[in-house]
């Protein structure tokens, strides 16, 4: 009976390790993982020098981990082995509640809030002070403000963060959000919050700045299911969302410039819909500097937003309260060359960022 | 090249087995040299050419010493073989070590070096040392440069051991036949001496190297890593405490062990695929009653190392009893120097020295008549001496230490702990389980009833099976993750 075990077990994982193995030498590279919304690495060069400096050998190990054959479904078996076999809280930051998926972010990085207002009070400081602009700040709150506490994972410390950001933006006005928002406020499978339900957000914020928001919308469900930044990361076989954006008559007569390729383009962008992130097509994603028109608004006030992605969907909510919105991604453009683009007089300015921007503010330029 | 990664499991392996056991008998000694180089120098292509060299050096001493045999001449070479294999590795691993204290003594400012550590380096060496002394105690010096090379450089030990002595493997350098299907072959003599017989190839050799690899690898990949993980964020927290301290010392302790005792398992089992039987070098240690104890079953391989060619030729436990305890301060000083050029390595080797020479002098006695008073007593001598070990310098392993004793000003427990204690309580409770022999000892109690024996032939293959294709899925979702040992 050993004899018959030893032969089955070297037969079995004889077979194993060269079916596997003859996969992953014949299989084709793949260019790019929709999943995980990365380019995947590819087969690195082979040289003389590639080898003696050990790129070659430090670079294969990558690409084979990117290529292996059902990469996807394995990350997805590790992920249900860390989540619920070994009863790890989460996996890779990661973790699956209440169906929804959310990241840990944690700890609160007072380095970074500082850094943010820095750049903020810059901004203002070099643009803003001889103007009669008029200077608003909010902040975002991510989705584990409402997941991760209660549920038992680890949350950065809002409260303070809140507090040691306003105390940072001396002289603007707050616009709290924090108690307008809850979980269902965002989407389950990614970071961003959903266009849908952000009309109430989008009226505080609105009134806190002297206007009042009383446009109707159309909601418009996109054809393909929705699956977010985390759902790739995660790779839990999650259900798909669906993803609504909020138009009318007004939103369609915007004239909407993009100056970073220097082209018109939609407020909605429909060719992103079927794209790696259908949450692009919001004003087609990160871009560094939008100008929003409205013909058809019966002011001549101007908005200037300085957002984040989560500012791509609520934006286009404002519009029809402003004959202008500006909006700017310092994150993509040096705040010091905005000189060149906008002139600052009596603007309404905003800036609006998420928790998530502003704890790892280290993109802030 | 590592043993947990897609490059060695899925591109390396397969071609190196395919090659070696279709190779004729005359040439799989020269297949597995030329893969064994290969592994090595997939990670270090210049370096290559130092291991080269020693082997060189190695075999020429070897012969020089058979050829004067019994002469004074022998002696000498033999002298200037261990002078030079050990100079190679003083220069590579120790130099800046002695530069920077020179420097910091006399004031001096003597630039480092900056060399890098040849991976393995200090494992290797000790082989070739193994092997010069061995010929020199009269053991047969081996004529065929292959063989020997292929002994010295063998990929499953080569970087992480378990050091392997010559006079251990000799007999299985030469090869005898083919992959048998079967257990023994039936032309065996039962009589004849294993040495005349040299290296063969059985299913229940190969299928037993299956095994060991499988769940050494299980080891490394679905423990190791995740207690190493565990140790990561202890040293990133900017919330530590009491418990936490105490977690990081438990997980560091487990973490070292199944990483080594991993890799170890994954060479014993690499090396019996190919025909090799390596020693044990990891026997359940933390279920020691004694430091004693532990040090018999924790890295049996160097530990006999320094018993046969260091503490025994210094006169071990026949001379006075100064002797004696200067002789074990001296080899578990240069224990812990052999893991690592700095200080806290080597005030590790000596934690461990006071506490043998302690017990040596009374309290084996004590311990022997209390098992749990031993136990606890070595969990937290092996806990407080790898917090040593891994700390980057001594300030650090006092610090650490102050922290699991409450002098790190921190509170008892905070929320991040509690976080990561929940996260990690599965990972943790395996560990601790399979830090002991219980399982082995439930499987091969259900090994030996009748019957079960059909169960496994299907359950141990789906067993193995399974384990593979989690750890691939483990390896495809991480990151580069070496072994703790190759820095040695």
């Amino acid at each position: 009976m050993e004899q018959r075990r030893n032969r089955i077990t070297v037969i079995t994982m004889a077979i194993f390790l060269l079916t596997v193995s003859l996969l992953c030498w014949f299989k084709g590279s793949d260019k790019y993982s929709e999943a995980e919304r990365r380019y995947l690495k590819d087969l690195p060069e082979l040289s003389w020098n590639t080898v003696m400096n050990g790129k070659f050998m430090s670079e294969f190990e990558s690409y084979t981990q990117d290529q292996f054959p059902g990469r996807d479904a394995l990350r997805g078996l590790k992920s249900g082995m860390a989540l619920y076999v070994f009863a790890g809280m989460d996996n890779n930051d990661l973790y699956y509640r209440d169906g929804y998926i959310g990241k840990i972010e944690y700890p609160y990085k007072p380095e970074a809030i500082a850094h943010a207002t820095k750049v903020f009070t810059s901004v203002a400081d070099k643009y803003l002070k001889d103007t009669d602009c008029k200077v608003y700040y909010s902040i975002i709150p991510d989705k584990g403000y409402f997941l991760a506490e209660e549920n038992g994972y680890l949350a950065m410390d809002y409260a303070l963060l809140e507090e040691e950001f306003c105390a940072g933006m001396d002289g603007m006005t707050y616009i709290d959000l924090f108690d307008v928002m809850e979980l269902d406020d965002f989407y389950q499978t990614d970071t961003h919050w959903r266009q849908e339900k952000l009309p109430e957000v989008a009226g505080v914020i609105a009134n806190a700045m002297g206007k009042e928001l009383n446009a109707e919308y159309e909601c418009i469900a996109l054809d393909e299911p929705f699956y977010g930044v985390y759902h790739g990361q995660l790779a839990l076989p999650v259900a798909g969302e669906t993803l609504y954006y909020l138009n009318n008559e007004e939103l369609v007569g915007c004239y909407v410039y993009d100056y970073t390729n220097a082209q018109e383009i939609a407020i909605y962008d429909m060719d992103k819909a079927n794209g790696a992130d259908p949450y692009e097509i919001y004003l087609s994603g990160p871009l560094s500097l939008i100008t929003i028109e409205n013909p058809s608004a019966d002011t001549d006030a101007e908005l200037i937003v300085f957002r984040d992605s989560f500012g791509s969907s609520i934006v286009p909510l404002l519009v029809e309260e402003y004959e202008k919105i500006t909006l700017v991604d310092i994150r993509y453009i040096y705040s010091g060359v905005l000189g060149n683009y906008i002139e600052f007089e009596d603007q309404d300015v905003l800036f609006l960022y998420s928790t998530l921007v502003l704890n790892n503010s280290e993109t802030l330029k | 090249m590592l043993f947990s990664g897609i490059p060695f499991l899925y591109y390396f392996l397969p071609v190196v087995l395919l090659l070696y056991f279709i190779a004729p008998k005359c040439l799989k000694n020269t297949v597995l040299l030329i893969a064994s180089l290969f592994f090595y120098a997939w990670g270090e292509p210049k370096i290559v050419l130092i291991m080269i060299a020693s082997i060189l050096a190695g075999y020429v001493s070897g012969l020089l010493i058979e050829a004067f045999r019994r002469k004074r001449t022998a002696k000498i070479v033999m002298i200037i073989s261990v002078v030079l294999q050990l100079g190679c590795l003083v220069y590579f691993k120790y130099m800046d070590f002695f530069i920077g204290n020179f420097n910091k003594v006399f004031g001096t400012e003597i630039p480092l070096l900056k060399i890098a550590l040849p991976v393995g380096i200090s494992f290797y060496t000790f082989q070739i040392l193994s092997y010069t002394v061995d010929i020199y105690r009269g053991e047969k010096v081996q004529k065929n440069p292959i063989n020997l090379a292929t002994y010295i450089a063998m990929f499953p030990q080569l970087i992480a051991g378990p050091i392997v002595r010559y006079k251990d493997i000799a007999s299985e350098l030469p090869v005898q036949g083919g992959l048998w299907w079967g257990k023994t072959r039936k032309d065996d003599n039962p009589g004849k001496e294993k040495s005349s017989i040299g290296r063969r190839f059985t299913t229940e050799d190969v299928a037993s190297g299956i095994r060991r690899f499988v769940f050494g690898l299980a080891k490394k990949v679905l423990l190791a890593n995740q207690l190493g993980e565990l140790c990561d964020i202890f040293r990133m927290s900017q919330e530590k405490s009491v418990l936490f301290y105490w977690m990081y010392a438990v997980a560091f302790a487990l973490h070292i062990y199944f990483d080594f005792s991993g890799y170890s398992d994954m060479a014993i089992g690499l090396g019996r695929i190919f025909g090799f039987h390596f020693v044990e070098n990891f026997n359940y240690p933390f279920i020691s009653g004694s430091v004693t104890e532990f040090w018999r079953r924790w890295h049996i391989s160097l530990g006999s190392w320094f018993r046969d060619y260091v503490y025994i030729p210094l006169g071990g436990n026949r001379v006075p009893k100064w002797r004696w305890f200067m002789n074990i301060f001296i080899v578990w000083m240069l224990t812990g120097f052999w893991h690592g050029a700095a200080w806290n390595f080597i005030i590790w080797g000596l934690f461990f020295a006071v506490l043998l020479v302690f017990e040596k002098l009374c309290f084996l006695k004590v311990l022997e008549k209390h098992k749990i008073l031993g136990h606890f007593y070595v969990i937290l001598a092996v806990l407080i001496s790898f917090v040593i070990f891994n700390a980057s310098d001594m300030g650090g392993a006092f610090s650490d230490i102050g922290g699991m004793f409450g002098f790190a000003k921190v509170p008892f427990v905070t929320t991040e702990t509690l976080y990561y204690l929940r996260s990690y309580a599965v990972i943790l409770t395996l560990a601790l389980i399979g830090s002991a022999p219980f399982i082995k000892n439930t499987v091969v109690k259900l090994a030996s009833k009748p019957g079960f024996g059909k169960y496994l032939v299907v359950a141990e293959p789906l067993i193995l099976l399974v384990l593979m294709l989690i750890m691939t899925a483990y390896l495809v979702d991480g990151s580069f993750n070496p072994f703790l040992y190759f820095r040695f």
